[in-house]
């Protein structure tokens, strides 16, 4: 393959590489603890390459779509597109990624897993990516929810501690409910525009803003961007993260995860925005969260608690940006996106270090480390800097910007002449926390009581904070040769037409912006200076609210009532369970039956009946009523049990159903020595449980539903219709190649259908297995009657006599297989066989002595049978026909003669060793738990064997 | 001749199984009884499997080899079946006819 070919599906690469990745990251910490860090940004880098030679694309002005049909039928394609805005999120994301790979591998300890850091951080990554790079908007969400997972497993990283574990469960309680609301908003837009695509959609803004479902789309949308931005009311979720280790903070609150509800708002702002809904949702929601984060963020005393509430607080900032709805509110937007990303990343990093070199987050403790460690100090004092909106850095400009907007917004409407003064008075705040930031940590006296003193960190977890930190300073200091270009682009794409003209330029003169940055830095100053007093009055007053509270309320609200709605229909019984089931059919039935008026019985006679018929169901119908009334002695009603299956398998003998009779033979065999097993465990007798109002309703239910399905089918059977059988059984041979037609619907007409039940089959072998694996039960060591088990647990001559079996089962099994495509037969019913041939051979030498000599693992039997049934259907799409499409000859042997060869049999052995793995695998791990109970009991009592 | 051959066969093992049958209804205690389905039972299904196999050996192309596997299986099986049910039968020490002589202690 060509490199230009490749680049013609590179954007998906970008995205998907990163899951690629997280497998090799997982499995490369095998090798060496540091390996999976090197994979991670080797992966990152690789992902930059990929993504490198498109970017001349959207500077040019184009968009670039890369799509695949995926479900046609419900507008699913697999579709990616590049513009401007997704450009700048990849860079934002792939960039800062690497940094806090670099980061993380100095920051982790030699106690957490690397390989488990890094794989959910590739994820996690590739989510992101996927959520910027979609076209199609339902991909969008799909991506989009896996971010909010991908951020569960990061934030839970440690997961034994449990506010990590608490925190984690927040965040994805909240996102992944506004990813739902996201879902629904999605559909609606998507119905409305009559397309899934972005493109379409960006096309159709007016469309959309005059239909009648505008403001349910809009409502739902909002749900998802405010939720993952951590927006008020959802903003508590964010300050709980931070139980997560710091570059998953670095990364998940400065450039991605939060962000993502910020791209959200941006790709939508040219078809949602401009509405009086628009800018009420939005910029009120802003607004509030600006000044609240604002507010919040300077009595933490947490560093990274202080950096959370400051986030939520720009995050604020960038929503209310949008709310204002014009074209240049949006630069300023996206301007401060960037700006955000680089000096929050820095100071995310700069609290993990301090964290990781003094032990402690508390700024009440960290004081006066200047001296300790001055170069951090010095990255540290220039971040929060740009955070406070000091001039010549990057915050400035883009804050500049926002105040000038604010300004413009003011003029708007009646009731926006406030908007200024709370811009300022949440700057205010802003330059006091960024203040205390810098002031509580480097300077005010010495360190109260470290569990660490101390130093300067390793060379390289500073060189990705260096580098943001130069960034900071380039942009603030010449804006118009660093940022300009990208962000044009970004706005370009943004807004899908040419930007408005905006200046970069650091000195715009004396104007009003300018005045309203002086006042909140001499305010915030003044703030800080005072901050005793506010610390005290916000203690007493404020202090006490907490989102949580009410957060944990409303959860165990929702739990209570999902417990009452569950335990009012599942008491944990069987019985309770099966009540509703059959009730509920009953009901479906004589609604059916009562609401058509059509005859009962059709006009088909019925057949002749003869003495051998109805003496036989004479038989089962006496054994059935013995299973129910002697269920209290369960030896018996299993015996009973046994008759009535041998009957059933009868009944198909005669109605010539031949494979169904033998499955029906090997499925009682394993079902009674299953049966067996279990019944080991349980008392061993009943007591009389069930009062007499519950015996007799089940008397009426099951009376009820017997003659309900008797009618039932007396209804089908008694008319002529035209079943589907008539097609298999004219196509079987033609097109299958075989006679036995059960057998080729099996494994030719309905393949696909086998394969997932095979699939399902091996699922619960292995579930049982690992549910069974190392479990005790304690079992009774004597009978009800309290004699001890018998000791000979293998008696020699039932050895002796059972190993003959082995080679004659093994021979009757395959015999039945190969057989099955043209007479009764088949894998399923030969698997049965042989997997009884090994039970009998477990039952009666032990399953020690059976293991030692059975030199396969029964896992491999089962994985190797799907592979084997998979592969055939694999050589058929390789062939270039269909999944699972067979083929077959017929060859001409010289001593057997005309000889069909189908390729179906590949399918069929497959099924085979699936049903042979899973029965052996389950029932001898039963086996093994009543091994286990027999080696547990107490030391030998005397022996009360005869002789 | 051929058919009187089959038919004796054939009643021969009606009448084994029906006298099997018959002692596990009629035969006073466990142990008795057990010799009911072990030997009677045997000997009647045997006859009825030679009479089957000669009947489709004789009256179709290929020769009927499935009669020699379910005899082969009763053989093994019917052995083992009557060990363990004597073995349980004493292990929870099932009361027995006073006249038995050896009686099981």
């Amino acid at each position: 393959m060509t490199l230009t070919a490749l680049l013609n599906f590179n954007l998906p690469i970008v995205a998907l590489l990163p899951f690629v990745g997280a497998v090799f990251a997982a499995w490369a910490s095998k090798i060496n603890r540091l390996a999976s860090a090197w994979v991670a940004a080797f992966v990152t880098i690789l992902s930059l390459a990929f993504l490198a030679p498109l970017m001349a694309l959207p500077f040019a002005g184009e968009t670039l779509i890369q799509s695949w049909q995926w479900i046609p039928s419900i507008g699913l394609e697999f579709a990616f597109r590049l513009d401007g805005l997704a450009l700048l999120f990849a860079l934002l994301i792939l960039v800062i990624g690497l940094l806090v790979i670099i980061y993380a591998r100095y920051y982790l300890s030699k106690k957490d897993s690397m390989g488990r850091f890094f794989s959910y951080f590739l994820m996690f990554m590739g989510s992101m990516l996927g959520v910027v790079l979609s076209e199609n908007l339902i991909q969008l969400v799909v991506f989009w929810e896996l971010t909010s997972l991908t951020s569960f497993l990061l934030i839970s990283y440690w997961q034994h501690r449990q506010d990590a574990r608490a925190g984690a469960r927040m965040a994805l309680v909240i996102t992944g409910m506004g990813g739902l609301a996201l879902l629904a908003g999605v559909l609606l837009l998507g119905h409305v525009v009559g397309s899934y695509n972005l493109t379409d959609v960006l096309a159709s803004g007016e469309l959309i803003q005059s239909h009648e479902l505008y403001v349910p789309i809009l409502i739902l949308i909002l749900l998802g961007v405010f939720t993952k931005s951590a927006q008020f009311p959802f903003h508590f979720w964010l300050p709980h993260a931070m139980a997560a280790p710091t570059p998953v903070s670095a990364y998940l609150h400065s450039a991605t995860m939060v962000k993502a509800g910020i791209f959200l708002l941006a790709r939508f702002f040219p078809v949602l925005s401009g509405s009086p809904e628009w800018a009420w949702l939005v910029g009120g929601a802003g607004l509030v969260t600006l000044l609240i984060g604002a507010y919040a963020a300077l009595f933490q005393h947490d560093m990274k608690g202080l950096l959370a509430y400051s986030t939520i607080s720009h995050l604020g900032l960038i929503t209310l940006l949008f709310g204002f709805g014009t074209e240049l509110a949006a630069v300023a937007a996206i301007f401060h996106i960037i700006n955000h990303a680089t000096f929050k990343a820095s100071l995310f990093m700069v609290a993990g270090i301090i964290d990781h070199e003094t032990g402690t987050r508390d700024m009440r403790r960290i004081n006066g480390l200047l001296k300790y460690m001055p170069h951090t100090a010095v990255l540290a004092i220039i971040a929060s800097s740009a955070m406070a909106g000091v001039p010549l850095l990057n915050g400035f400009l883009s804050k500049e910007m926002f105040f000038d907007q604010a300004l413009t917004a003011s003029h708007t409407s009646s009731w926006a002449w406030g908007i200024p003064f709370l811009v300022v008075i949440a700057a205010v705040f802003s330059v006091a926390y960024s203040l205390r930031f810098i002031h509580d940590v480097f300077f005010n006296g010495e360190p109260v009581n470290l569990p660490k003193t101390p130093h300067e960190p390793p060379r390289f977890m500073k060189i990705p904070v260096d580098l943001l930190v130069v960034i900071c300073l380039a942009v603030g200091i010449a804006p118009m040769f660093t940022v300009a270009p990208i962000l044009a682009v970004a706005v370009a794409g943004t807004l899908q037409t040419t930007p408005p003209e905006y200046s970069l330029a650091i000195w715009h003169g004396f104007n009003l912006p300018l005045m309203m940055s002086f006042v909140a830095l001499v305010l915030g100053g003044l703030v800080y200076f005072y901050r005793k007093r506010l610390f005290e009055w916000h203690e007493s007053n404020v202090a006490h609210w907490d989102a949580r509270v009410i957060f944990n309320a409303v959860l165990g609200w929702v739990n209570a009532l999902a417990t009452v709605v569950t335990r009012s229909f599942d008491k944990g019984s069987l019985q309770h369970a099966s009540v509703w089931v059959i009730a509920t059919g009953l009901l479906a039935g004589f609604i059916g039956f009562a609401t058509v008026s059509a005859p009962l019985l059709g006009e088909r006679a019925l057949l002749p009946m003869d003495a051998i018929s109805i003496l036989v169901v004479i038989v089962l119908i006496l054994a059935s009523v013995l299973t129910v009334t002697l269920h209290q002695k369960r030896l018996v009603a299993l015996i009973m049990l046994g008759v009535v299956g041998l009957i059933v398998s009868l009944a198909f003998v005669k109605f010539s159903a031949p494979d169904l009779a033998l499955t029906q033979l090997s499925v009682e065999v394993v079902t009674v020595v299953l049966l067996l097993l279990a019944l080991y465990f349980l008392p061993q007798t009943t007591p009389k449980e069930t009062s007499h109002f519950r015996v007799s309703r089940d008397i009426v239910i099951a009376v009820l539903s017997g003659v309900g399905v008797m009618l039932f089918t007396m209804a089908v059977l008694s008319r002529d219709f035209s079943p589907i059988s008539e097609f298999f059984l004219l196509n079987s041979v033609p097109g299958g190649g075989g006679t036995n037609v059960v057998n080729v619907i099996l494994v030719d007409f309905r393949g696909t259908d086998t394969l997932g039940e095979i699939a399902v089959l091996a699922l619960a072998g292995l579930g049982i297995y690992a549910m069974l694996q190392g479990m005790k039960l304690p079992a009774p060591d004597h009978d009800s009657h309290g004699r001890l088990w018998n000791r000979d647990l293998h008696p020699e001559i039932m050895q002796t006599l059972t190993r003959l079996l082995l080679p004659l089962m093994t021979m009757i099994a395959i015999y039945i297989f190969l057989r099955g495509h043209n007479l009764p037969g088949g894998g399923f019913i030969a698997g049965l066989i042989a997997a009884v041939a090994l039970i009998v051979q477990y039952l009666a030498n032990g399953i020690a002595w059976t293991n030692d000599r059975l030199k396969f693992d029964m896992h491999w039997v089962i994985g190797l049978g799907l592979l084997i049934a998979t592969a055939t259907g694999l050589v058929a799409m390789g062939l270039g026909y269909p999944f699972l499409t067979t083929t077959f000859t017929y060859l001409n042997w010289p001593v057997v003669g005309k000889f069909e060869v189908a390729s179906a049999i590949a399918f069929d052995l497959g099924v085979f060793l699936v049903v042979v793995g899973a029965t052996v695998l389950s029932l001898v791990e039963l086996g093994k738990l009543s091994d286990q109970s027999h080696k547990t009991q107490s030391p030998l009592k005397p022996q009360q064997e005869n002789s | 001749m051929f058919e009187l051959i089959l038919s004796a066969l054939i009643l021969l093992g009606a009448f084994f199984t029906l006298v099997g049958s018959f002692g596990l209804y009629k035969l006073p205690d466990f142990f008795m009884r057990l010799h009911g389905p072990t030997k009677a039972t045997t000997l009647g299904v045997g006859a009825l499997l030679i009479a089957s196999a000669l009947y489709f050996s004789f009256k179709t192309d290929y020769i009927s080899m499935h009669e020699i596997l379910v005899t082969l299986f009763l053989f093994i099986t019917a052995p083992v079946s009557a060990h363990l049910m004597a073995k349980a039968a004493i292990h929870i020490k099932i009361k027995q006819v006073k006249r038995t002589q050896n009686q099981i202690k």
